[in-house]
């Protein structure tokens, strides 16, 4: 999963990139004010954003409706220090999918996060399930016939976004945007090693292939 | 109110009362009179010079003796001449009083006059051995004058009861009826509460003029109240909100921090980030506390006494105090200073205005820049410039820099190390001192912020 944060106050940019990356393993981008957050959340496919009410530049709210009117339906938590009924009613009214009030709970911040990541997936547990295959989104853990799996950082980001998307295609483009953040040069190739582990890991004692290779197009993840 | 209406009936009542019993008395006195002649006419001379005098018994009213009236009719000589039965043998009556006398005759209140010198009408000439003249005594009961005197209290009582009890409803409902604009009045200021401040005299008490000072001052007071209590309110919403982002950032840090376990080196670098993030909150709540004390200077709210002070030397404590910065940044600042520019404030104030526009001129400048500070005077004010040769403020947002929490471009860089506050408060105390504080700036060539401050007189 890739997110963006819009937040002018650098370090608790920083404080909450670092908590996304260390325990989700999240992919983490960071603007520090409203304008080039706007143009990185229409540049990129950001799974969630997190933005920042008083923004230099541009402010939150602007921000927001200029997402919602290029129809994009990424995602958005706000974060604000005011917690008046009517500006956050406004908020939501908006385009905000869901709202934290300064001083916040980073805990709380990424569980909202990733519950939010989820519901714009149309999934409703934190435990996805695609066949005898189970994935835990909240621990990070993968089982398979109830035997547990492991696997590497990138493994797991790979197949947990794989099993957000249960059946569909998903090119290797979209795998790389939506794994790396930024400041990582792509490589193409990168995905096929971390696909061959992933399926080398997953069918160790199993008889059904999991993920399926569409020649040209991606991998789909199905029994 | 009602205690003197009674008073009044009560005054009414005895006068009615003193004045039917006077007008009846004297009715009573007259018809006494007349029975008296008439009962003296009775009495006649004889046709036999012989005889004494004759009176005329059958010829006496019978009304007049049916009514309880007595009377005695002597002469001199001969003596008793006539007396009514029952007459009493030992009457209280003094001779030498008045004519007519109250007196009681067995328990009952009689009224009675004594006629003296009464000619007898068919006195004959020549018949000198007979007297000539009558003494009449004549009583007659005021049992029936007293009624009636009763009954005429009674009266006048009922009428005045009635006529109390007519004004005092009267009086009651004119009261209500005059105080209605200031019941309404007294229901529009009960309405007046923290939350609602709107206060509306209702327009019947604003046409009664003995009610417009009332309602001029409730006005003005409610006024300055709510400006106070908005003034109040604002401070603590924009602190509250002013800190929770630095509470969010040190939080975070720590947070974060605990998520793992972390290495020595992590856990001192995340501490003495949360002590740098303490320290800012710690100064930003010095200069919220110093603002909301500026501000309520500037509403006049605190009382304060001022010392005139020397500008220059403010000027140059405030140079010393972000000598630090200037020295990262190896900018020069200038000090130029006109001698003898006094002001009355307080000097920690001016120095913490200085302060905080040099903070931003060295901040938001390149490196190795000049700032200067010039100290003068212009009509009759004294006026301080900082003049930084920095990138300048474009125009549309100059207005803006003195907003709380407004920061510009540069400002992204988070070294700079401002909350966006500096300028706020520069501009609330100098205002606070009755003063103005003026941006002006070009983009590219610098920005000048022109400080104007009332001399002191002395």
């Amino acid at each position: 999963m890739r997110i963006l944060i819009v937040e002018d106050e650098m370090r608790l940019a920083e404080n909450m990139a670092r908590s996304f990356r260390e325990s989700s393993g999240y992919a983490v981008d960071i603007a520090n004010d409203g304008e080039d957050g706007l143009f990185m959340a229409q540049s990129n496919p950001y799974d969630a954003v997190l933005l920042d009410l008083m923004l230099p530049r541009m402010d939150g709210v602007a921000v927001l409706r200029a997402i919602r009117a290029t129809h994009q339906h990424t995602p958005v938590l706000v974060l604000t220090a005011r917690d008046e009924k009517e500006s956050i009613v406004s908020l939501l009214n908006a385009g905000a999918d869901d709202y934290l009030t300064k001083p916040f709970d980073l805990g709380e911040l990424l569980a909202r996060v990733k519950a939010l990541i989820r519901r714009g997936k149309g999934q409703g547990s934190p435990v996805l399930k695609v066949g005898d295959l189970q994935i835990n989104t909240v621990d990070r853990t993968v089982q398979r016939n109830r035997k547990p799996i492991v696997l590497t950082a990138m493994e797991y980001r790979v197949l947990e976004y794989l099993a957000h998307r249960p059946r569909a295609v998903v090119s290797k483009t979209e795998l790389l945007e939506h794994l790396y953040d930024y400041n990582w040069e792509k490589f193409s190739n990168v995905i096929e090693v971390y696909i061959s582990g992933l399926r080398r890991k997953l069918n160790k004692g199993a008889s059904a292939q999991l993920i399926h290779t569409y020649r040209g197009q991606g991998y789909v993840l199905q029994q | 109110m009602v205690l003197s209406q009674a008073l009044l009936a009560l005054g009414l009542v005895f006068t009615g009362v003193f004045y039917t019993h006077r007008r009846l008395q004297a009715s009573l006195d007259a018809n006494l009179k007349a029975r008296a002649m008439g009962i003296a006419a009775l009495v006649r001379y004889p046709e036999d010079s012989k005889q004494g005098l004759i009176f005329e018994s059958s010829l006496i009213p019978p009304k007049d003796l049916s009514s309880g009236d007595l009377f005695e009719i002597t002469a001199e000589g001969p003596g008793l001449i006539a007396q009514s039965p029952g007459w009493p043998q030992n009457l209280d009556f003094s001779p030498s009083g008045k004519r007519i006398q109250n007196t009681k005759i067995r328990g009952i209140p009689y009224r009675v006059l004594r006629l003296t010198n009464v000619p007898i009408l068919d006195r004959e000439e020549g018949v000198s051995s007979l007297p000539s003249t009558l003494t009449v005594t004549y009583a007659t009961p005021k049992v029936e004058m007293n009624l009636q005197v009763l009954r005429a209290g009674v009266y006048i009582a009922l009428a005045s009861l009635v006529f109390l009890g007519g004004t005092v409803v009267l009086a009651l409902w004119g009261i209500r009826r005059g105080l209605l604009p200031l019941q309404h009045l007294a229901s529009q200021a009960a309405q007046v509460s923290a939350q609602h401040w709107e206060f509306q005299p209702p327009a019947e008490a604003e046409l009664v003029a003995e009610l417009k000072p009332l309602t001029g001052a409730m006005q003005t007071m409610l006024h300055r109240l709510h400006q106070s209590f908005e003034q109040q309110r604002h401070f603590l919403g924009n602190a509250a909100h002013e800190l929770k982002t630095p509470v969010a950032i040190l939080k975070s840090t720590m947070q974060s921090l605990l998520q793992k376990p972390r290495t020595s080196p992590e856990y001192q670098a995340g501490l003495s980030q949360s002590l740098e993030d303490v320290e800012r909150l710690e100064k930003l709540l010095q200069w919220m506390l110093r603002l909301a004390r500026a501000e309520q200077w500037a509403y006049g709210t605190l009382e304060r006494k001022l010392e005139p002070i020397d500008l220059t030397s403010t000027c140059e404590g405030a140079i010393e105090g972000i000598r630090g910065l200037a020295s990262a940044r190896r900018a020069e600042i200038q000090l130029n200073a006109e001698d003898g520019v006094v002001c009355r404030a307080d000097p920690e104030d001016l120095e913490l205005v200085w302060i905080n526009l040099l903070e931003n001129a060295v901040r938001y400048s390149p490196a190795g820049t000049r700032v200067s500070v010039n100290v003068g005077r212009t009509d009759h004010k004294a006026r301080v410039i900082v003049e930084d040769q920095g990138p300048g403020i474009p125009a549309d947002e100059l207005p803006l820099v003195f907003e709380r929490f407004h920061r510009g471009e540069s400002s992204r860089n988070r070294e700079t190390g401002g909350f966006g506050l500096g300028l706020a408060i520069a501009k609330a105390l100098v205002e606070a001192y009755g003063g103005t504080i003026t941006p002006e700036s070009a983009v590219g060539k610098g920005t000048r912020m022109i400080v104007d401050l009332p001399l002191s007189s002395s």
